[in-house]
């Protein structure tokens, strides 16, 4: 099923390219090929700290970390639900080894402070192996419920048309493009 | 004086020696020996109580070993559970609770190799396994919800959600236990019956799927309503409860969506109504968590835990859980909860309990559901708690 996936991670892209979030909610319908979301854990964004390099400095102001990609508070992580992939021995945009990415996806739009500009994140899940365990982090900026899983992140994304099934490892945040 | 006599006048000799006659004493009092106890005893429970509670595990950590968990909301014991597979969601009772229903997924390695999804059947007094029904490995994985799988209200056809991403639902017969079929559902999600031979699903557009069944569980009639919903105005959670001949959905933004159920087996939308007062908006109160209604339908009540934060915080746990007339859609009750409750469900008996836990904690705590009086709380439950399902 490769040419879906292609298919899938095409009609994404260029989809969420011509248009705005919501328009893509609108106009996408009940075409679900090609979107993606991640297993999550809904209250779990104060956990990530247990972990992350990105603890709160004791009796200082809340540092910064929205450019540490092994942080929940990392700007791609907007709309993430799932063990970060770069605290996994992967990255923010490869997967651990011996896994394997998922090429269907759901997409977030997330602000990147760094260069002002809104950006198109795409969530793909890296699956085979059992949950890693590290770095869990559930951020739903715009998140949508399961009957409109474009933009929900609490489908586990390693299912269907991916060769690994279901078993879900971490969760990757690539940048797809500028939104525009 | 002499030495003997002396050494018998200390304190400390005459405790030693009073010990000893007492040693003596206690040696005639000694009970027999404990008999051998029986090889092989297994406890078999009683019939369910009301407030018995199944706390749906799908162990986050370790997504193989799914759980579901039984305690008794009475006294907090804890009565047993049941393994349930990978990405477990959760638990559906028979409606003449004789048997417990759990859709699984199993891998030949545990995880990986050749995927197999069945409907495991337990034995509710024994939690032991006594039939499984194979259905098509297309189970959805995802964040449990209530509307994963439901049974009909007849309690005749298991509905379980499909999501490959393709969506259907698939039907199984649970009085003949067999496969009775699929029904495809683009485009709409999850399953909420609505009598005995019919349920809806919800579109990505906000509106309806309602699909109506025949005896043998195929479909007769497939029919997608208007828009109930603004998706992304202001979308409602999937997480609904059922009251009577309606279906109550919340949206993030606090405002209650009933769907209607008519006596040809269409589906109205409701007169809509607040939970929150236009000062508690201006202050975000709005509800979160899970599993974040429940309700009575004997007292026509609605619980709803509440938190306060913006819109993107509709998954978050709350410290209060606000009680609504659904006669009057007024709030008669704000219960201050001992510990964040991401989920909550209420025994269905006319005296109710009121259970709570949350994804982030292993703790069960419960309360007297009309009174709103913290009553106990039970410790080390599970690893991941998700949905809370009473009998």
């Amino acid at each position: 099923m490769r040419w879906l996936d292609s298919f899938a991670e095409s009609s994404t892209r260029t989809m969420a390219n011509r248009t705005s979030r919501r328009g893509f909610l609108g106009s996408i319908g009940a075409f679900l090929i090609g979107t993606s979301a991640q297993l999550l854990l809904p209250v779990a964004r104060g956990a990530h700290a247990a972990d992350s390099q990105g603890a709160a400095k004791p009796g200082g102001a809340k540092p910064d970390n929205s450019q540490d990609p092994t942080s929940c508070e990392y700007w791609r992580h907007c709309a993430i639900d799932g063990y970060l992939c770069g605290c996994c021995g992967g990255s923010q945009t490869a997967c651990p080894p011996g896994t394997e990415q998922s090429a269907v996806t759901w997409v977030g739009t997330c602000h990147n402070p760094a260069d002002g500009r809104d950006y198109v994140v795409s969530y793909n899940d890296c699956c085979g192996k059992s949950t890693c365990g590290r770095c869990l982090c559930n951020r739903n900026e715009r998140d949508t419920p399961l009957y409109a899983p474009f933009e929900s992140n609490d489908y586990n994304w390693c299912s269907g048309s991916s060769k690994a099934n279901i078993p879900y490892h971490c969760s990757t945040a690539r940048i797809v493009a500028v939104a525009k | 004086m002499t030495m003997k006599a002396s050494a018998f006048a200390r304190p400390g000799s005459i405790a030693v020696a009073l010990l000893l006659a007492l040693g003596y004493l206690t040696a005639w009092a000694v009970p027999p020996p404990l008999p051998a106890d029986p090889l092989g005893t297994v406890v078999s429970l009683p019939p369910a109580s009301p407030h018995w509670v199944w706390v749906n595990d799908f162990v986050f950590p370790h997504m193989a070993d799914g759980q579901a968990l039984l305690l008794d909301g009475d006294n907090g014991h804890f009565l047993g559970m049941l393994s349930t597979g990978y990405g477990f969601s959760r638990l559906v009772l028979a409606k003449d609770g004789k048997l417990v229903f759990s859709p699984e997924t199993y891998f030949s390695r545990g995880t990986r190799g050749t995927r197999t999804d069945v409907v495991t059947m337990y034995d509710p007094t024994r939690l032991a396994p006594v039939g499984e029904i194979t259905i098509p490995p297309k189970r959805s994985s995802n964040m449990p919800m209530m509307g994963d799988a439901e049974l009909t209200d007849d309690g005749r056809f298991l509905l379980i959600y499909n999501f490959t991403p393709a969506q259907s639902v698939t039907v199984v017969d649970a009085q003949s236990h067999k496969l009775a079929g699929e029904i495809e559902t683009a485009g709409c999600a999850l399953v909420y019956p609505t009598g005995p031979r019919s349920f809806f699903s919800i579109c990505a557009d906000g509106s309806l799927l309602n699909v109506h069944l025949d005896n043998s569980g195929r479909a007769t009639a497939r029919v997608r309503t208007a828009r109930m919903f603004d998706v992304a105005k202001d979308p409602v959670t999937e997480k609904g409860v059922r009251i009577g001949d309606a279906w109550q959905f919340v949206s993030y933004g606090a405002v209650m969506y009933p769907v209607e159920i008519t006596k040809d087996g269409g589906l109205l939308p409701g007169t809509t109504w607040p939970l929150v007062t236009p000062a508690e908006r201006a202050e975000q109160w709005r509800p979160g968590g899970l599993q974040q209604l429940a309700a009575h339908t004997g007292l026509n009540r609605l619980y709803a835990i509440m938190h306060r934060g913006g819109p993107e915080t509709h998954k978050d746990p709350g410290k209060d859980v606000w009680v609504y007339d659904l006669a009057r859609h007024a709030r008669i009750q704000q219960i201050a909860m001992k510990n964040p409750s991401g989920s909550i469900q209420v025994t269905r008996d006319p005296q109710p309990l009121l259970f709570s836990a949350c994804i982030e904690s292993t703790t069960l705590d419960v309360y007297d559901a009309t009174t709103g009086a913290w009553l106990r709380s039970v410790q080390n439950v599970g690893t991941t708690p998700t949905l809370l399902i009473t009998p």
